[in-house]
């Protein structure tokens, strides 16, 4: 990734960057942060029946530093908040996220609960919503579709200047 | 293996060794006993270490809002693993300044029942090693369990299907 800096636009070619975002968006090493019943969705997800290791997601990364995409699937209280928090500071750029479910997407049933977060994007900037309560793992691998949709498209330099992935 | 003591035996022991001030009531075949505030830990001991009682595990504290008039409720249960019976214990507290002897030294596993309890309905327990918050936040304003306590998003948002007091009215 040290190719792709302000000073070296080689990203800017249009060759390299289809071939770099190739490169990326099929090998995605997925943390799972799997705090409730959409984590066994998730796990479902992965075995051999849904099975998204054949869109390049590579599941079980042995900590957040080995990660590029993070899974928050369940619901996310006011008291694990920073943990997400932390983990997420500890993903190397650049790096996306998916909320899954609706309670990581909006409080989903523990809409007036005193001790649930309503929602993940409050904590951390979200890339794809799947909703559903929970979500089947076909809505997850079209959730995985989209964000490699996304980041096809994207322009990696771009990403950065933005600030929108980097540590904030 | 022990014998189980029926409701009846259980109210029998408890008046002859603490007096009137002591109600048990049956509640689907569990001993229910109503005792006073200041004679609770002594009645706990005397469930842990009377031989017919042998009450060795307590199963949970918690506690029960029954609003401004009525005040508080503590309830605790017991159970013995020798004569193999419950025996469930309330306690009735002021809605104003609840406060209520610990028995965490007596029950190790009352020590978390006793801070959830605690930090959700703000009844102090005196006494506790360790009077902090369990499952809350440490910031954490207010004590959730509470019938009066405020749910900002119902405030915004009124709960759109039925309450459970209208529901008895209809019918």
């Amino acid at each position: 990734m040290g190719l792709i800096t302000e000073k070296t636009p080689l990203a800017k070619i249009q060759p390299v960057r289809f071939l770099l975002n190739w490169g990326r968006r099929y090998s995605l090493w997925v943390f799972n942060f799997g705090l409730a019943c959409c984590s066994i969705e998730f796990i479902a997800s992965s075995t051999s029946k849904n099975d998204f290791i054949r869109l390049g997601v590579i599941p079980f990364a042995h900590g957040p530093r080995q990660a590029d995409l993070l899974v928050v699937a369940g619901t996310l209280t006011d008291k694990m908040a920073p943990v997400l928090k932390r983990l997420y500071d500890q993903i190397p750029d650049p790096k996306y996220v998916i909320s899954f479910g609706s309670c990581s997407n909006c409080g989903g049933p523990y809409w007036d609960s005193y001790s649930v977060t309503k929602g993940v994007d409050q904590i951390v900037p979200v890339d794809v919503y799947v909703p559903g309560c929970p979500p089947r793992p076909e809505a997850l691998l079209h959730g995985i579709v989209k964000l490699q949709e996304k980041i096809r498209d994207e322009d990696i330099q771009e990403k950065f200047r933005s600030g929108t992935s980097a540590v904030r | 293996m022990g014998r189980p003591l029926s409701a009846d035996e259980v109210a029998e022991r408890l008046r002859a060794r603490f007096g009137e001030g002591v109600e048990v009531e049956d509640q689907h075949g569990h001993a229910v006993a109503t005792v006073p505030v200041d004679r609770y830990r002594e009645v706990v001991r005397f469930l842990r270490d009377d031989p017919a009682f042998a009450c060795d595990f307590c199963d949970f504290t918690g506690g029960v809002d029954l609003g401004p008039e009525r005040g508080f409720e503590v309830v605790s249960h017991f159970y013995s693993t020798e004569h193999v019976h419950n025996v469930r214990l309330k306690v009735r507290l002021p809605h104003e300044e609840p406060v209520i002897d610990s028995i965490a030294d007596l029950f190790p596993t009352c020590n978390w029942h006793e801070r959830e309890t605690a930090e959700m309905f703000g009844i102090r327990f005196e006494g506790h090693p360790l009077p902090v918050k369990l499952l809350l936040p440490e910031p954490f304003e207010g004590f959730p369990l509470r019938k009066d306590f405020p749910l900002m998003s119902r405030e915004a948002k009124p709960w759109p299907g039925a309450v459970e007091g209208e529901e008895e009215e209809e019918e």
